[in-house]
């Protein structure tokens, strides 16, 4: 038998002091900016039970879900998702709060990734869920609030904004089968140019054309009048207006160049039904921030309600900052406090004090001084007191 | 972080021979590639551009992490493969398909009895099987394919048909077609939105040159 009291399973990990405080650093400047807009915590359950997040429209494949038993023989999981257990929250323990519901959250979720794939099966999130509410106001907030969250992982970001709706409202104008829906929205999503050139060789209706130029709509607001081409129609051309009006709205609070737009994000996680939208920050290779609008999931639960929301991977924000900036999460204490037999009280009580006058401190266990001087200059500590009995403190620089 | 250059990703082999003379056609300096050594991370001067030899499943995995932008793979590694980039052209080289092959004259589809089926992409047979509802044992297998119905352990084989020969000289044939395959240029999906600009350039170029 192979050991595994050792080891960490595959997909996690064990954070160390930096990795702590990088991702401490993260999740507080995130959860701090919601909190000063008003938002309201919530913490839901690490174990849900399966039925939650398996009903159709908010599919999550099985295989990517952690499950378990409880002790009743039910079928559990570990969160994949945050959304749908607030959906859940909203119309049951806050049934009776009057919308608009502005909430937040920072906690863990949790996927099977594919074998030996690299990626991270626990993802700490920090992210926010406004339920109800005029609907572009909340947009512009969500989608101002996704912007400033991203700024406060990393000043090279871009966020990528789309609509789920243009790729519904075609499909449904156009006649076929799931399956081959499912195709073609795949191939959007993978930006498979060559397939869908196959699949519409010859376009015969504008449908079709629009699904060949979906996935190339996507970089500035040049977008919009590229779109303008093949989206045709009254209920595209408000979408578009919508979308557009959005932007270059929220060009007014954030720098323009950091707003972009992609009319091929055709997520697979459906319970999006409106506006969608990604972050990026350089040196990461998937997105840190996803979300949209998704009207009716609150329903699916029982609570008819507009949401819209977003997370961010915190996780991977922190491991960006830490290689970028790795100084600034290592950081010594500025005294190492130094008592020693008989005088661990008046060390202790030294401690306070200078914790009280702002600094921080490090209370060295050890028996000699000069194990503590030894120790000082290992941890780049730059100052050494030390405390005898009575509370005389002599001081040294290292 | 300072701004590395774009890397392309290229399989290693003849797909890396065919993209090289692609390369030279857009009018890059690909002497570092022509005369490569053991080297795995090659210059192309003056244009801010590397590229990365890999084998093919690896090309995947580099441009799908984003520490690679663009990629040159075949569609067969796709398919077995999978993962998040998009699939952004059809290169048209190193072309041939995956089909299903069986002992000549034999009818893989005839009767009820569960059919082994055996092959070196698991993912790409349980796939085509799976979308017509049969239902198959699949074993791997990890050299030559065809021996395995010729001793009996399976019914049929799915394997990269090319031109046919080996089937034929092991009195094989295609019972059926699984999919075409071609060379494809995939790129980050997280790179093609933060250098857009220049990405878009570089695989303009590619596709320009294809013609």
């Amino acid at each position: 038998m192979r050991r595994k009291d050792l080891l960490t399973p595959e997909g996690t990990r064990d954070l160390l002091f930096e990795e702590c405080a990088a991702r401490r650093a993260v999740s507080e400047r995130i959860t701090g900016l919601f909190e000063s807009y008003g938002y309201s915590e919530v913490v839901t359950p690490g174990l849900e039970f399966y039925d939650v997040f398996n009903s159709k429209g908010r599919y999550f494949p099985p295989e990517t879900m952690y499950k378990l038993v409880d002790g009743k023989n039910r079928l559990m999981v570990l969160r994949p998702d945050s959304t749908i257990p607030i959906a859940r929250l909203a119309a049951t323990r806050l049934r009776g709060v009057d919308l608009p519901l502005k909430l937040f959250y920072s906690q863990n979720i949790f996927m099977v990734n594919p074998k030996d794939s690299g990626r991270d099966d626990e993802i700490a999130q920090s992210g926010i869920e406004i339920l109800g509410g005029n609907s572009e106001a909340a947009e512009y907030e969500a989608l101002m609030l996704a912007a400033k969250a991203l700024l406060a992982c990393d000043g090279d970001f871009r966020l990528e904004i789309g609509d789920s709706g243009i790729f519904r409202a075609l499909m449904e104008s156009y006649n076929c089968d799931e399956k081959a829906a499912e195709n073609i929205r795949c191939a959007i999503e993978n930006k498979e140019l060559a397939a869908l050139d196959r699949i519409f060789e010859t376009p015969v209706c504008q449908e079709e054309e629009a699904f060949k130029a979906l996935p190339r709509l996507f970089g500035g607001f040049e977008v919009f009048e590229e779109a303008r081409r093949v989206l045709c129609g009254d209920a595209m051309e408000r979408k578009l207006a919508r979308l557009e009006r959005l932007c270059r709205g929220l060009c007014l609070i954030v720098p323009e160049d950091k707003i972009r737009v992609d009319l091929g994000l055709v997520h697979k996680k459906d319970y999006y039904t409106g506006i969608i939208f990604r972050g990026y920050i350089e040196g990461y290779g998937q997105h840190v921030l996803s979300g949209g609008r998704y009207d009716t999931l609150p329903g699916d639960f029982g609570r008819d309600a507009a949401a819209v929301g977003f997370a961010v991977n915190v996780e991977a924000a922190a491991r960006i900052l830490l290689q970028k900036d790795r100084a600034r999460f290592g950081k010594a204490p500025d005294v190492l406090v130094f008592g020693g037999k008989g005088a661990e009280i008046a060390a202790l009580k030294h401690c306070d004090k200078l914790i009280s006058d702002g600094m921080t401190v490090y209370n060295f266990l050890g028996e000699c001084p000069k194990c503590a001087a030894k120790y000082a200059k290992a941890h780049n500590i730059r100052r050494v007191d030390i405390v005898s009995e009575d509370g005389a403190v002599t001081s040294e620089e290292v | 972080m300072e701004n590395r250059k774009v890397r392309i990703a290229l399989t290693k082999g003849r797909i890396e021979d065919k993209a090289v003379e692609l390369l030279e056609k857009i009018g890059y300096d690909v002497s570092e590639l022509r005369n490569k050594g053991r080297r795995l991370i090659l210059n192309i001067p003056n244009e801010g551009i590397e590229v990365v030899l890999a084998k093919a499943a690896d090309v995947i995995t580099y441009v799908e992490h984003g520490v690679c932008d663009l990629g040159i793979v075949g569609k067969d590694t796709i398919m077995e493969h999978g993962g998040k980039f998009y699939e952004i052209a059809d290169l048209g080289f190193g072309k041939c398909e995956f089909a299903l092959a069986v002992k000549k004259g034999a009818d893989f589809y005839e009767g009820y009895g569960v059919k082994t089926v055996a092959t070196k992409y698991p993912e790409v047979t349980r796939m085509f099987f799976e979308e017509r509802g049969i239902d198959v044992d699949i074993v791997k297998i990890e050299g030559s394919v065809e021996l395995a119905p010729l001793v009996g352990l399976a019914d049929g084989i799915v394997d990269i048909v090319e031109t046919g020969t080996t089937l034929r000289e092991n009195g094989l044939e295609v019972f059926d077609h699984v999919a075409p395959i071609s060379a494809r240029l995939i790129v980050n999906t997280v790179s093609v939105k933060l250098k857009q600009e220049r990405i878009l350039e570089i695989v303009g170029l590619i596709k320009e040159s294809l013609k």
